[in-house]
């Protein structure tokens, strides 16, 4: 089966550079090994604590960010070698919304002059009437009305702005949408709207998307599959119910176990997840030996599991099975 | 937004005052030509001479603020040296603001070798002191008021690199700048379209403060003789013919006073009308303030 996203063993490096002229430059290792598919149609959840690296994997697969070795094809077209051309094609393939819907808009634009911009660019829909009426469809799809098309950013609330960026993204009409934290910085009503707009237009659109959240109970209730990230690295995937409800990697129980649960008594008699970091450990090819509660020197040393095409689940875990106790999580 | 920036100019006794000064100046530059009736058809700003005496005279019917050294009229040098004041403070002001607006987005946009090169050669010139660079150029392209422009433009620009290089660098972060992109818009449209829009208040703010300290520096450079020529109707020049009567005659020291006094004095005025008033701006403008 063909997926319209192949991220195969992506590599990424920050180059920082020393002091000018003198100084050496210093590296750091943002993604390491990232193998992700997207199927059509699918939604999946890329988890992970801030930091991780998520968001620079969404800004790759947009190619706003290089990449130093591995691939990263959309609809069969290696990202590293577009021309200029292909790279403005990509566009109407690929769009994003971003987390805080109050620095995402331009504040000297109109929502028209927003909305607008994607077909400008693109030179589509140049007839004056036709612009009109996707202008209007487009705007009527994200819930908002176009009677208020000239009022300027400030003007909107926070869903009303997310909203906006939403059909943005949608003008170009593109396969695939990245989703970096659209609900974070929104009150939870209005979280909970834009989900279900999401929804709604991921199926009605046949939209994918790659969905990057740190809350479990959003990614649960909007993606079929969800990634789990650890500095740069994918250390489970899964399907959303099987990771949530039977999470093989420790890393994952640990997230989902930091989740609270609204019920006092259960959650005061729940373990708290340890912090604690042992620095002797890190010369384990497992990046979160160091913060493993079943760490175990002998097993932890050996090489990590490889991707292998054709998984359902993934778990970069040497100690797999992973045995434990079923649990339920509040998630 | 004008309404607000009106209300609040209002509300603040200061910037009240650096308005209404602002304003009776502009006034009196509009109207030079009814307040004073050009004498010199082919040159306004020739001042008009009413004899060869070298002698100051006091102020008097026929000239109200009397006249300075070789019977040059004051009141007709005030009024059209306002104008003049005005052009000058606004053209270089403008130029300044284009030269630090190019070089100070083409620095932060493209960065690395082209801001290193860019932000070095700005460091140069704001090393040296404005004023006696501003004397150096001058005197090398000869004593003009269009040279002199020239020269306050060229110490002028790089405050205004600076401030929009930071300005453009930290608007060039923020997500609408990255929803663009991946929209698929380019450089130019990039730059035009979002990151200048958002990028250059904080410099028309400086912009206004300036206004007031390149017509101060031009009136030196007219005192220093590097300005405009002798005869021009410029508050430099008028306080330059001056410097012999400053200390008076013999026993009476304030015996010229209008010499000095006058042409200063306006200088003072507008000076201090445009920092009340960019004051007031940068109040404004300060999302602080709410």
């Amino acid at each position: 089966m063909k997926y319209p996203v192949e991220i195969k063993h992506l590599h990424k490096t920050y180059q920082r550079r020393g002091a000018w002229l003198l100084g050496k430059t210093e590296e750091k290792i943002v993604l390491q090994n990232v193998t992700l598919r997207i199927g059509a149609q699918e939604i999946v959840g890329l988890v992970g604590e801030s930091g991780c690296g998520k968001t620079t994997l969404a800004k790759v697969l947009l190619g706003l960010e290089s990449y130093q070795s591995g691939s990263v094809q959309v609809n069969g077209l290696e990202l590293k070698e577009l021309s200029k051309a292909g790279f403005k094609k990509l566009r109407r393939q690929v769009q994003v919304v971003f987390q805080d819907p109050y620095s995402s808009l331009d504040p000297r634009q109109t929502m028209r002059q927003i909305l607008c911009e994607p077909w400008d660019i693109h030179g589509l829909h140049k007839d004056k009437e036709q612009r009109e009426k996707a202008l209007h469809s487009l705007v009527r799809a994200v819930g908002l009305d176009p009677a208020h098309l000239d009022r300027w950013p400030h003007e909107f609330s926070g869903g009303q702005r997310q909203r906006i960026a939403i059909a943005r993204a949608l003008a170009l009409e593109p396969q695939l949408l990245v989703a970096d934290e659209p609900v974070s910085a929104l009150d939870v009503s209005v979280q909970a709207q834009i989900l279900n707009l999401l929804k709604d237009i991921s199926r009605s659109r046949a939209l994918g998307m790659l969905f990057i959240s740190h809350d479990f109970a959003v990614a649960r209730f909007l993606c079929d599959r969800i990634a789990v990230m650890y500095q740069g690295r994918i250390l489970e995937c899964a399907p959303t119910e099987q990771l949530l409800c039977n999470p093989q990697h420790p890393y994952t129980e640990a997230l989902l176990a930091a989740v609270p649960v609204p019920d006092p008594v259960l959650q005061k008699s729940r373990e708290p997840v340890s912090l604690k970091i042992e620095t002797n450990r890190s010369s384990c090819p497992c990046p979160y030996a160091p913060r493993c509660r079943y760490y175990e020197a002998a097993q932890c040393a050996r090489p990590l599991p490889q991707q292998t095409e054709g998984d359902s689940r993934f778990c970069a875990c040497v100690r797999l099975p992973f045995q434990k106790e079923k649990s339920r999580y509040a998630v | 937004m004008t309404k607000r920036i009106f209300k609040r100019i209002c509300q603040n006794k200061a910037s009240l005052v650096g308005f209404v000064l602002v304003a009776l100046f502009a006034l009196v530059a509009l109207f030079a030509p009814v307040l004073a009736p050009v004498q010199n058809a082919h040159n306004p700003y020739q001042l008009p001479q009413s004899s060869y005496n070298v002698t100051p005279q006091p102020p008097s019917a026929e000239h109200i603020f009397g006249t300075t050294e070789q019977q040059y009229d004051l009141y007709y040098g005030v009024v059209w040296g306002t104008r003049l004041a005005f052009k000058i403070g606004i053209t270089v002001t403008f130029f300044a603001f284009l030269i630090g607006l190019f070089l100070g987005s083409a620095a932060a946009y493209f960065g690395g070798v082209v801001d290193e090169v860019i932000m070095r050669f700005t460091d140069v010139v704001f090393a040296v002191p404005s004023l006696v660079l501003a004397m150096v150029i001058a005197a090398m392209l000869g004593p003009d008021i269009r040279n002199m422009m020239i020269a306050l433009t060229a110490v002028a620009w790089p405050s205004y690199a600076r401030l929009v290089r930071g300005d453009v660098l930290s608007v060039k972060q923020r997500d609408f700048v990255t929803a663009s992109r991946a929209l698929g818009a380019r450089g130019p449209r990039l730059l035009l379209k979002h990151i200048l829009p958002n990028a250059i208040y904080p410099s028309v703010v400086v912009a206004s403060l300036d206004i007031g300290y390149i017509v101060l520096t031009a009136a030196s450079l007219s005192f220093l003789g590097l300005g405009a020529q002798p005869g021009t109707a410029d508050w430099g020049q008028l306080i330059a013919m001056a410097r012999n009567w400053v200390l008076g005659s013999g026993g009476n020291t304030f015996a010229y006073w209008y010499t000095v006094v006058i042409p200063g004095g306006v200088i003072f005025l507008f000076v201090l009308g445009w920092n009340l008033l960019g004051d007031g701006f940068r109040d404004i403008l300060d999302p602080r303030q709410g």
